[in-house]
């Protein structure tokens, strides 16, 4: 894109260039992000063209292989795979779920919409590996609650953290209760920003109940509910890190494990910081777009203000 | 009468998502009272009684949980003075004053957001090994200094401030310096402990970055402890295990009763109002 095909930013209003005074209120916090985020973004990039264990003084350049191993591997299209699912459950979870509970509460009083967000926003506020422990009780084979309710409806207990066929599934939800709350605050917030004006204009030409939520409502919460869609896919694997950090440690045989988990276990697990960064650097090639996406998003809004 | 159902409906799926999302909170709490005789006789009731202070006896006595305590403050207050300071002023920057890269420097503030922390973790784990600063406080504060949200918030608060104001104080002779910390801060107090709250509850819940640099008995931060706590001295004592999370939980659960508002909008904001 040619650079003169963007507009550049208004000046507000109407002041001068500033001279060095900003770049002095800048500095502490850029130099933060610079060495802490950018630099080593960068050098994680540089990593992924070695092979490395981390301690050795020597790190030996091998160009792409480590790339080419990756998608080479099986296990890593397995990863691949899994990380897929955990996208998929975290947009049931903590889009879909989110989404419609902050609906329904449209139907009720906003007193009684207040009392519902703040119950169920609270787990938000509580660390997830502290939350994640109860899980483990709860998923216990013998004893646990989840097999005592089976137990009652006489069904046979299931081994629900140690079958590859239930482990993701079991973590993807302890993930979606911790951030539940967090999203349905969001897309509440969302919803009630919608002018109260355009709900009763399209009251007063007829329109109610699902054609008033399908012409008017989703298409108002169009813009808020992208945002939240694209946080919920950027954020899954990291939403699901510490459940599984906590319940299954990536197993049983590398079937919960996600891209993300995988880097931290390449890395320090298994010492192998040239795999894990390239890796690290896959993971954020292919969730590039969804990023540059958002930062649009995010982008747009600021310009707006102006 | 087909709009009264449909509020009926809508209550009792609500109900029914409160239940189930609070329904692990009650367990915690209600399996940490439980005497270790009836952990498993009933598991399908949170409470028994009568209940018992025991487990927090028990892990009372086996952690050294002021030590933890006190590492869990200072990190969680560490890097919320750091932040708020360093997004304060850098959002003083970005709101009020004009300059060259001023779109391009904040499109970087804006992407660090979106940058998962695993990409970053090795490279800052070399970084403090090289400087020494493993295993201590201050290597777990360092690299949670740079927060692109703050700075994003608190640029919103500044810009909506009205520009007169602050011309009006220049003119009374106040440097850019003074009408930042006399001015702009003080009306902005609301917004800047709000977003501390936000900042220091995030920091006292961190789990990763604390189990990567701060491995070491003496500089556990409570997250830390208590899954350590629970994967060795702990492990199957389900209410020794429950009442050490509890306590690690007790105080952003007691932050969040009591400042409930102002922490639902910080929360709110950086998505809706971004």
């Amino acid at each position: 894109m040619a650079p003169a095909t963007r507009s550049k930013p208004a000046r507000p209003r109407g002041q001068p260039l500033s001279g060095l005074a900003p770049y002095l209120y800048l500095t502490p916090a850029l130099l933060a992000l610079g060495v802490f985020v950018y630099y080593p973004l960068l050098n994680t990039v540089y990593i992924s063209f070695h092979e490395w264990n981390l301690v050795s003084a020597k790190r030996s350049w091998v160009g792409l292989e480590n790339y080419r191993n990756l998608l080479m591997s099986p296990d890593f299209r397995g990863i691949l795979l899994q990380s897929g699912l955990y996208v998929l459950l975290a947009l049931v979870g903590n889009f879909l779920l989110p989404v419609g509970l902050a609906l329904l509460t449209l139907q009720v009083g906003e007193r009684e919409g207040e009392v519902y967000q703040s119950l169920l926003f609270a787990p938000t506020v509580v660390a997830v590996s502290v939350g994640s422990l109860i899980w483990l009780w709860f998923y216990l084979p013998a004893g646990g609650v989840f097999n005592s309710l089976m137990a009652q409806l006489g069904l046979p207990p299931q081994p629900w953290l140690s079958s590859s066929a239930t482990a993701l599934p079991a973590v993807s939800l302890v993930a979606a209760w911790k951030y539940l709350g967090f999203h349905y605050l969001i897309a509440l917030a969302g919803l009630r920003a919608i002018p109260r004006e355009y709900l009763e204009a399209a009251r007063v030409d007829g329109a109610s109940g699902l054609s008033l939520l399908r012409w008017v409502v989703l298409p108002l919460f169009g813009p808020s509910a992208l945002f939240l869609f694209l946080s919920t896919v950027i954020q899954s694997l990291e939403y699901a890190f510490i459940p599984i950090e906590v319940l299954t440690q990536g197993g049983p045989f590398g079937s919960t494990s996600n891209l993300m988990y995988a880097v931290w276990q390449e890395a320090f697990k298994f010492f192998r910081a040239g795999l894990a960064s390239a890796q690290a650097v896959t993971m954020i090639a292919l969730f590039a777009g969804f990023i540059l996406w958002q930062f649009r998003l995010l982008e747009r809004r600021v310009a707006y203000e102006r | 009468m087909n709009a009264k159902r449909g509020v009926w409906l809508a209550r009792g799926l609500l109900l029914l998502a409160v239940a189930a999302v609070l329904a692990p909170v009650l367990y915690q709490i209600g399996l940490s009272l439980k005497p270790a005789s009836q952990i498993f006789s009933a598991p399908l009731s949170p409470f028994s009684w009568p209940a018992t202070l025991e487990n927090y006896r028990v892990v009372l006595q086996k952690l050294p949980f002021g030590r933890y305590l006190f590492n869990t403050l200072a990190f969680a207050l560490g890097v919320t003075l750091g932040q708020i300071v360093l997004a304060v002023l850098a959002a003083y920057a970005f709101s009020t004053y004009r300059f060259r890269g001023q779109g391009f420097l904040f499109g970087w503030v804006l992407v660090s957001l979106m940058i998962p922390f695993v990409v970053t973790y090795l490279p800052n784990y070399l970084l403090l090994a090289r400087l020494k600063l493993l295993n201590t406080l201050v290597g777990l504060i360092l690299p949670m200094l740079a927060g692109g949200y703050g700075i994003f918030l608190m640029r919103q608060h500044f810009r909506s401030f009205p520009r007169s104001i602050l011309e009006a104080a220049q003119v009374d002779g106040a440097n850019s310096w003074q009408i930042l910390w006399k001015v702009l801060v003080p009306a902005n107090l609301a917004a800047i402990s709000a977003l501390a709250v936000y900042v220091f509850i995030n920091t006292w819940n961190q789990f990763v970055w604390p189990l990567l640099v701060a491995n070491q008995p003496q500089v556990y931060v409570l997250t830390v402890a208590v899954q350590r706590f629970a994967g060795g001295e702990g492990v199957n004592n389900w209410g020794a295990m429950m009442a050490a999370a509890t306590l690690a939980t007790l105080p952003t659960l007691l932050l969040y009763l009591t400042m409930q508002k102002s922490i639902l909008e910080t929360f709110t904001e950086g998505a809706v109002k971004g």
